[in-house]
């Protein structure tokens, strides 16, 4: 039997809004969340005790579709917004929702490791907060970056938090840079229109400045700088429908351990993983991404060395160096296509950061949890291939499985948004939680448990 | 309004359209909305379910069957001719269809209702508007449970791959609710909705 996954409800985000709700997005570091409503505000609740904080209002005169929050800031929280009304406002608000539900945590960013129980009080204890204070005057509207044509759909920011991307129904991607002149300032660095239709998606490699995008053309796109111009270096055909949602595999997802379904032993494991690594050192992060289409597909870059050196690098599989991309044009394969889980359009993927676990959901009202396993010189065999020898040199292989499965997870409703954060209770020891968003309103944080 | 595309289009006599004639709804109140085999044109292509003994006690809404969904729709107005989508035949009963969503899951209350639309002509630019408007009409009628799917029926549409792929995307359909003057055109086509 494969290792199965339950998926247990621990929370409701409240109150929730009354309204469809788009997608959430974990802070990086502190235990909060914005949420984004159809009823045009964003909602920022508390991860410690589920509870809403503040409400964005007034900035965006249709629905908010999208946040993202700028990384590595100190002291200060950044959150980028996009709505239907064309425009992305910038949010600014200094860090103070750790004394205020008492957890402990948020003015500064060291320590994001500490343990959360012990130093918990109660949510509402008093002393620290200041009740009469406007909540909603905590966050300071910062600017409203206008340029789009049409709905805003997505948001992200690059790992340095320089770059923010924007994209829109008016089938263009912007990339703009934080001038962080202290005066909000913006600089449009690039306009990208190449997709043929809404780009639905935007998402920044975990650590380089490359950007992928996902469309109503049914196609991924790969954007770099080239000398001092944004150009796109790949466009990855293999969804047969909108491409809905895109999202990086981690760079050190340090607890996947690649489980298989036979029993292997912890050092033959450890030679998997150390062979595995240097497989796929070359390639980089992997991307993942969903469709109208129902599937999940996990797309592989082939690696540059390969492609021009492939005989001098001995983590390379023989792969002949036929294709020579010129410039800094990138060859994406497909890596797999996750196992058939949705019945209907899947509205979002997301790749845990920690475990390697993918997360998927969409219009069905499921969540479902793929795993990815080593498949062992056993299971070669069986299935009839040549009997190749994970160990010794040969390619080795993985499987995704299909772990878990949450029907009606939000009832009856669609799910528009899955993402992973990192948990943050009372009792939790620092492992994640799942977070939904559905057509409803409702917000549902679940724990993911073997 | 600019110049109309089917000036003179082919209209049904009101009381050749389909309606109920035995009275609604049974007297069976529990009676479960799932697998009702008393529906007129039960679809027969789906995999054949565990019978109604596995009915939904906790549905307290009563059953709702192609006929029901084709009042809802054959009432809207064509946007340019003051004639109903149903005296124009653009929508008709044997062309409105109601599934499981998710078949294999037993319980579950997921409903999908299917509308091919048939266009006046067959290079109609209105198409989207009157999907729209078919689509938005019965989001604001059925229960949440229901997915919708309007689509142009096959072959009878230039570009009907475009218009099922809008027809289909949910953002776009959510962005077009918000958009005042689309809305306008809807919400004129559904006044002579009861």
């Amino acid at each position: 039997m494969s290792p199965k996954v339950i998926i247990t409800h621990l929370s409701d985000l409240t109150p929730p809004s009354q309204e469809r709700t788009w997608l959430t997005a974990p802070h990086p570091t502190l235990p909060i969340v914005a949420t984004c409503s159809s009823d045009k505000t964003i909602r920022v609740y508390s991860l410690t005790n589920f509870t809403l904080l503040s409400t964005i209002t007034g900035g965006h005169k249709r629905s908010v579709r999208t946040a993202a929050w700028k990384p590595h800031m100190v002291g200060e929280s950044v959150l980028a917004t996009g709505s239907f009304d064309a425009t992305v406002g910038i949010w600014r608000r200094w860090d103070s929702y750790g004394q205020e539900d008492g957890a402990g945590v948020g003015m500064s960013c060291g320590d994001k490791e500490s343990p959360a129980d012990g130093s918990t009080e109660a949510p509402n204890g008093t002393g620290t907060g200041t009740p009469d204070r406007e909540e909603d005057e905590e966050w300071r509207f910062a600017v409203l970056l206008d340029g789009h044509d049409s709905e805003v759909k997505s948001v992200s920011w690059s790992a340095s938090g320089m770059l923010l991307a924007t994209c829109s129904r008016d089938k263009s991607i912007w990339i703009w840079e934080d001038l962080d002149d202290g005066d909000n300032n913006f600089e449009t660095v690039a306009v990208m229109q190449e997709h043929g239709g809404d780009v639905k998606c935007v998402s920044w490699h975990p650590s380089e400045e490359c950007l992928a995008s996902a469309s109503y053309d049914d196609t991924i796109r790969l954007w770099r700088e080239d000398l001092d111009d944004w150009g796109q270096v790949a466009c990855i055909k293999g969804h047969e429908g909108t491409v809905w949602f895109l999202d990086w595999e981690g760079e050190d997802s340090e607890n996947w351990n690649g489980l298989t379904s036979d029993s292997v032993s912890e050092s033959d494991l450890s030679a998997l993983q150390a062979q595995w690594r240097s497989q796929t050192a070359l390639s980089g992060p992997r991307l993942v991404s969903c469709s109208d289409d129902r599937t999940v597909r996990v797309w592989r870059r082939q690696p540059k060395e390969s492609q021009q050196h492939g005989a001098l690098s001995s983590a390379t599989t023989g792969i002949p160096s036929i294709i020579r991309p010129t410039g800094t044009d990138e060859v994406w394969e497909e890596d797999a296509v996750l196992p058939h889980a949705h019945e209907l359009p899947i509205y979002a993927v997301a790749w845990s950061k920690r475990t390697g676990l993918v997360a998927s959901t969409g219009a069905d009202g499921r969540i479902a949890l793929y795993e990815e396993q080593f498949v062992t010189r056993e299971q070669e065999q069986q299935a009839g291939s040549d009997a190749m020898d994970t160990t010794s040199g040969g390619v080795l292989r993985t499987d995704w499985v299909l772990v878990g499965v949450q029907d009606g997870a939000h009832g009856i409703y669609e799910i528009n948004h899955v993402a992973w954060a990192k948990r943050a209770d009372r009792g939790s020891g620092g492992e994640e939680v799942l977070i939904s968003t559905a057509d409803d309103g409702s917000v549902k944080v679940w724990t993911v448990t073997r | 309004m600019a110049e109309m595309q089917n000036s003179n289009p082919t209209i049904i006599n009101a009381a050749d359209l389909p309606t109920r004639l035995r009275p609604t709804a049974t007297s069976k109140s529990e009676y479960g909305g799932i697998f009702t085999s008393a529906l007129p044109l039960a679809p027969v292509d789906f995999e054949s379910a565990p019978s109604s003994d596995s009915e939904d006690d906790n549905l307290m809404e009563e059953p709702i069957d192609e006929q029901e969904i084709y009042d809802l729709i054959s009432t809207i107005s064509d946007p340019e001719h003051p004639i109903s989508l149903g005296e124009l035949a653009v929508v008709s009963l044997p062309d409105i269809s109601i599934k499981p969503t998710l078949p294999n899951v037993l319980d579950s209350p997921l409903q999908t209702v299917t509308v091919l639309i048939t266009p006046t002509i067959t290079h109609c630019s209105l198409a989207t508007v009157i999907g729209l408007g078919v689509r938005v009409r019965l989001e604001q009628s059925l229960p949440s449970r229901f997915r919708m799917d309007v689509r142009i029926k096959e072959g009878t549409h230039s570009t009907g791959d475009e218009v099922n792929k809008q027809l289909a995307d949910k953002e776009r359909v959510a962005a077009a609710l918000e958009n005042g003057a689309l809305m306008g055109v809807i919400a004129k086509m559904m006044e002579t909705c009861r």
